[in-house]
């Protein structure tokens, strides 16, 4: 309860300071919606051409990218641990994390969060919508719950991936480029995993689940049947995955070194 | 008197690999690394008392900020107990933060882009302060550090001298019975370090606070603690009282001549000190030197003229030694006439 509180003070503060830089702000909430847009089109221009890709017809892969864009949006608002390593153990900014009393993910989360990446969250369900009407999708009464559910536990297997490899800064203080190559892997979660071959497919659910973040949970919404057990799965992966990664910090915490003044 | 720190042979070691030389050098680290371990803090035991405010010394490199470092929960100790305020504190950390307050100097804990005010607003959440107790002890803190009007300024706006005052008050924001300062005046003007002095002792005066002070500035030290440990290499070298300090080893006095004669040296005047147990220093300019001799008026006045006899002298200075001198002899000759 007093980690929700203490969330709304932290984003309430968020807002705040966004709202003394006036024009800064205008431009950027422009230039975010001017950037979705451009997302937008472009996704429906690299579809246009395609018809069936491994039994996956166009709109079905646009709303497979649509839904992905949900949680990924998600996680960019609220995970922004890429420059971890740079910032709080080079710079040894974890010293003064760990001098407060709230767990230190928690108020790195809280520090480094930015709320305009929620407009991700708009694009991603236009490009539902718009996919969806054209493959005539029925939902029921409780999809929108579903949705929910699995939107979260895909932000949950984005966060967690990003987390444990974060907590590698705590044992290693040398710069790695792991970051902006997990980038690049969490993209191949938004296209179908079965035109990847089987390696690839293992990888992509197991190791570093990806596929958790896009297709196995839209195909719930696509009511492709053969993919449901996958997709029943994201949660459960989404929470396993938190788990582990939540203890990997943990332990990395105790592992921390300083950084010398 | 409860003990407020119980270190015992508290230790943290680093595991440093040493790369080897050249190309050749660097593609066999790839396959074998060397790693040295380097104890940072030695096997150090002391124990602080409630209300007490001890200044913590040593050369850079010497251990302070690790073993602060290990008292305020940030690392955990390679062996050893610590116990602070009756808790481990890296492993309750989350509850045992809350019982202290830090001043890093050279780290910021106030939000670099919004009001002192917000950042206060926002800390007193983290730590759950109540409105009422929030209230009546900060007015206090803020009137004297005399921060008011800078309250609704964002600290990136703030000098030097205004961001540390605030950060003195965001770190008691939640009235913490102990106190880690490390650094609190570095490059702080002298009334600014005066006022920050003021606002200590009459913390310690009123909560009887526990304070743990390092810094290189000693004249924070003598204005504040009456109790010194002193590290060197990881190890406690000195641990007592500031003034058993200055009996110990800063009894006697330096009398410094300029000599007129540029052919003076070490050897033609150690015979006047003969029987005095006083030892030659060479002073910082040229033609200097200083008698270190004992605090008696027998020996200076004796000293004096045997020297004056001998040479021709410029000038002439009567110095008490300083704690700085001091513990400085201390870091050169170890303590070894203690």
């Amino acid at each position: 309860m007093k980690y929700v509180a203490l969330f709304f003070q932290y984003a309430a503060q968020y807002m705040k300071t966004r709202l003394t830089y006036r024009t800064d702000m205008i431009v950027e909430i422009g230039s975010d919606l001017m950037s979705q847009a451009v997302n937008f089109v472009f996704i429906l221009l690299v579809f246009g051409h395609t018809t069936m890709i491994s039994g996956w017809s166009r709109d079905e892969i646009i709303f497979i990218y649509g839904f992905f864009l949900v949680p990924f949006a998600i996680f960019g608002a609220f995970f922004n641990i890429w420059d971890f390593n740079e910032r709080y153990i080079v710079k040894g900014e974890m010293d003064r994390i760990l001098t407060r009393p709230i767990h230190s993910l928690f108020q790195i989360v809280l520090e480094r969060m930015e709320l305009e990446s929620l407009f991700g969250v708009l694009t991603g369900t236009a490009v539902m919508i718009y996919a969806g009407s054209r493959l005539d999708l029925t939902f029921a009464w409780y999809d929108p719950f579903m949705m929910v559910l699995l939107v979260l536990g895909g932000t949950l297997v984005y966060a967690s991936i990003f987390v444990l490899i974060a907590s590698i800064s705590f044992w290693s203080d040398s710069p790695t480029s792991i970051m902006p190559m997990m980038y690049n892997i969490g993209n191949y979660g938004r296209y179908p995993v079965n035109i990847y071959n089987s390696i690839i497919r293992f990888v992509l659910t197991w190791i570093l689940p990806f596929a958790f973040v896009g297709v196995y949970p839209a195909a719930y919404f696509l009511g492709r049947e053969e993919w449901y057990t996958y997709a029943f799965l994201t949660p459960v992966i989404g929470l396993v995955f938190f788990l582990l990664s939540i203890f990997m910090w943990n332990v990395g915490v105790t592992k921390y070194r300083g950084a010398g003044n | 008197m409860e003990n407020m720190i119980e270190v015992k042979d508290l230790r943290k070691e680093f595991k440093s690999h040493s790369s080897r030389s050249g190309l050749k050098g660097a593609f066999r680290d790839l396959f074998t690394r060397q790693y040295k371990v380097v104890p940072a803090v030695n096997d150090i035991s002391f124990t602080v008392k409630q209300g007490e405010m001890v200044g913590y010394i040593g050369e850079n490199g010497a251990g302070k900020s690790t073993s602060i470092k290990m008292l305020t929960g940030i690392l955990t100790p390679t062996s050893g107990i610590v116990r602070v305020n009756g808790m481990d504190p890296h492993k309750e950390r989350e509850q045992f933060v809350r019982s202290i307050g830090v001043v890093f100097g050279q780290r910021s804990q106030l939000w670099w882009d919004i009001a002192v005010q917000e950042s206060f607003r926002l800390l007193k959440k983290v730590y759950n302060v109540p409105d009422a107790e929030y209230k009546r002890h900060m007015n206090h803190v803020i009137e004297s550090l005399d921060i008011a009007p800078l309250l609704d300024k964002p600290v990136r706006k703030l000098s030097l001298g205004q961001r540390m005052r605030c950060e003195l008050a965001a770190a008691l924001l939640h009235n913490p019975p102990l106190l880690f300062l490390d650094e609190p005046t570095i490059g702080l003007d002298v009334l600014v370090k005066l006022k920050i002095r003021e606002f200590l002792k009459e913390m310690n005066e009123k909560y009887n606070t526990t304070v743990l002070l390092t810094t290189h500035d000693l004249s924070d030290i003598e204005a504040l603690c009456e109790r010194v440990v002193m590290l060197d290499e990881g190890k406690i070298i000195y641990d007592g009282q500031l003034d058993s300090l200055r009996s110990n080893w800063g009894e006697g006095k330096q009398i410094e001549f300029q000599f007129a004669d540029t052919e003076v040296d070490k050897r033609a005047l150690q015979p006047l000190l003969a029987e005095f147990d006083g030892v030659w220093t060479q002073g910082d300019r040229e033609n200097v030197w200083i008698a270190n001799v004992l605090n008696e008026e027998q020996v200076i006045s004796e000293v004096i003229g045997r020297v004056v006899a001998a040479h021709k002298i410029t000038d002439l200075k009567v110095h008490e030694i300083s704690i700085e001198d001091i513990i400085r002899n201390i870091y050169e000759e170890g303590v070894t006439n203690g």
